[in-house]
């Protein structure tokens, strides 16, 4: 396997990153978990990530404004959105501002797997999924 | 301690109570006082017939007898008229004796209604008058041969002349009393029909103020049920009448209302629970989402996972169906179907809970919520879940107009005045336009639109606020915001009580 794809995490609920963390290396992720969205973007802003996964709700900034922030400063790196729960309109919304998939909770780790497969097969860095079953 | 309001029963017998007593009163309707009033215009009116016609036939007999009294005196006259030509011309004395008998029968016939005119004693004098006259005149006649009649002529003269003159003075007297009476004759219906005028007027200033009155009172019942209060209509006046139907009819209309209203406040807490249901489930979806994470986790790396950490991911697991279990109980709470009950709540606790179950939309909204509750607040009287439901439905309100970043205030204090707990809930959203504030209490009225509001929110909620004695109302809206009142009476605060005892 060639260089692991950079993963930025961000969600308010603190199991979220300490479960996907764990899931999403295992598929060759370099994974960094955030709960604070502030200290997300800080982050961001230092470093370009491959792919960044935001909730879409939390108290100080929302997921859109992480995704703004993000096509802004890297325009390459592909944004996956967290939801409560599938709205349609978000949906369509996010797709045609550019965001590259959203993921409704509750989900499984499998679920946002196969999603960042995707976003690294589009990058051009695909990634083997089969690797779980090891 | 303050008495509970009364309470805001369902079904209510009192109800039929209520009625009761409206029919329990001695009846004037309207319409007999009315039938009472035009038979007394009617005796009225025939007793100006029959005084009228009773003037009219003592005139006729007045007319009558002053051709009697006219007739006494032309005898008279001509009696003495005779008597001077006798005594000028020597012609028959005979003619003048006739004639003054003719006068004497004519008094003797009417004595009694002479005497009633003229009175006894001038009657007796006018009637010895006359005897000494006869007598006088018989005498000239029996002297007519001897010629002595020097000593006869001066009486003569003098009682003809008391004589004439009295009877003059009574036909003058009587054509007096005659015109008198025409003169009444013609005033009296003028005073009838005066008295009538004045009588009619105070029966109708009576009845339209009786009416206007009764009116304006069942303009206030409206105006009371419309806004919200569903007791029944009591007696106000000492008799029932054509009002007393009304007002039960108004008591039955009340009762159907007041049920109406009960489905109403259902329906209302219903769509409050499916704005909070919204919420809610997005708010389960974090501990699932955290279990579901944790299981799959749990099962992939079972076999490489520390006992430690197996431990640590069945916490979690416990936690957040626990975190899970404690969302759904408070939409639970507020959407159990349960009897109103009136019961002494601390205001505070009610607010809290209210905030905590729109918790989710507020973050949703990504709206700040601050709440100042003043220490040591008294307690109030009321429903637990109505009154939820009210302050559920202003939060609601002020998160519907606030932009992200809004912000919502929950002030609770005493009033310093007055007994009551004032709650305020404050947003800095673009207000109320002024033209449609004060409509905003009105049943379905809305700026929601149809799919989200149902316009019952602060309608139902007055109502609510109403019955517990309370008063809601708009403070203040501007361009800088809005602020919600709700005041409700106080229970006397414990240390209060406790002192006095």
């Amino acid at each position: 396997m060639s260089k692991s794809l950079e993963v930025l995490l961000l969600d308010d609920e603190p199991i979220v990153g300490r479960r996907l963390k764990p899931a999403l290396d295992k598929i060759g992720c370099h994974v960094e978990i955030f709960e604070n969205p502030i200290e997300a973007v800080a982050r961001i802003d230092e470093k370009e990530f491959d792919i960044v996964v935001t909730d879409i709700r939390m108290e100080k900034m929302n997921g859109m404004q992480v995704f703004e922030h993000v096509k802004k400063k890297w325009p390459r790196t592909k944004v996956i959105i967290i939801t409560g729960y599938a709205k349609m309109e978000l949906a369509r919304e996010a797709m045609e501002k550019g965001i590259f998939d959203f993921i409704a909770k509750p989900f499984r780790p499998d679920d946002l797997r196969q999603i960042i497969a995707r976003a690294a097969q589009a990058l051009g860095t695909p990634i083997d999924l089969t690797l779980i079953k090891d | 301690m303050t008495p509970p309001p009364e309470l805001p029963t369902l079904t209510d017998d009192s109800e039929d109570d209520e009625n009761l007593k409206l029919k329990e009163r001695p009846s004037i309707s309207i319409r007999m006082t009315i039938a009472i009033s035009y038979a007394l215009f009617f005796l009225l009116c025939v007793a100006i017939t029959i005084s009228s016609f009773w003037t009219i036939s003592i005139l006729e007999d007045k007319i009558k007898f002053l051709e009697i009294t006219d007739n006494y005196l032309v005898e008279i006259q001509q009696a003495r008229r005779f008597e001077k030509n006798y005594l000028l011309y020597g012609t028959n004395l005979d003619d003048a004796l006739e004639h003054l008998t003719n006068a004497k029968k004519i008094l003797s016939a009417n004595s009694k209604t002479i005497k009633k005119i003229m009175g006894e004693k001038i009657f007796q004098s006018n009637s010895d008058y006359m005897q000494k006259y006869h007598d006088q005149l018989l005498k000239l006649g029996g002297e007519k041969k001897t010629g002595k009649i020097d000593d006869i002529v001066p009486l003569l003269r003098q009682y003809g002349g008391e004589m004439v003159s009295s009877a003059e003075e009574f036909v003058k007297k009587e054509r007096g009393s005659v015109a008198r009476m025409l003169m009444m004759a013609k005033r009296v219906p003028f005073y009838f029909i005066s008295g009538l005028l004045v009588l009619i007027m105070i029966f109708v200033i009576y009845l339209t103020q009786n009416l206007m009155v009764t009116l304006k009172r069942f303009m206030d019942y409206t105006k009371r049920i419309g806004e919200g209060d569903f007791s029944p209509i009591v007696p106000a006046k000492k008799f029932k009448d054509e009002f007393t139907k009304l007002a039960e009819a108004f008591n039955t209309m009340i009762r159907e209302l007041n049920h109406k209203h009960s489905i109403l406040l259902e329906s209302h807490k219903l769509r409050a629970i499916g704005t909070l249901v919204a919420g809610v489930a997005h708010e389960l979806n974090n501990p699932l989402n955290n279990t579901l994470l944790t299981a799959e986790m749990l099962k992939e790396d079972l076999t490489v996972l520390s006992d430690t950490e197996k431990i640590e991911m069945i916490d979690d697991m416990i936690n957040e169906t626990v975190r899970s279990q404690v969302i759904v109980k408070g939409l639970l709470d507020f959407a159990r179907e349960s009897e109103t009950t009136i019961k002494p709540l601390k205001i505070e606790k009610i607010v809290s809970e209210a905030i905590r179950l729109v918790a989710n939309q507020v973050k949703m909204a990504m709206v700040k919520l601050k709440t100042n509750f003043e220490d040591n607040l008294p307690g109030i009287y009321g429903d637990e879940q109505l009154l939820k439901q009210v302050f559920v439905n202003l939060i609601i309100n002020a998160l519907d107009v606030l932009p992200p970043g809004g912000e919502v205030c929950v002030d609770i204090h005493k009033n310093k005045n007055s007994d009551f707990v004032v709650v305020e809930v404050e947003d800095n959203g673009p207000g109320i336009p002024e033209h449609i504030q004060s409509r905003i209490f009105e049943p379905f009225f809305t700026t929601k639109g149809q799919s989200k509001g149902t316009g019952l929110g602060l309608s139902v909620s007055k109502g609510i606020i109403r019955k517990l004695g309370g008063y809601m109302h708009l403070k203040r809206s501007s361009e800088s915001g809005t602020i919600f009142m709700v005041s409700l009476p106080a229970i006397e605060s414990p240390s209060e009580m406790m002192s006095k005892k």
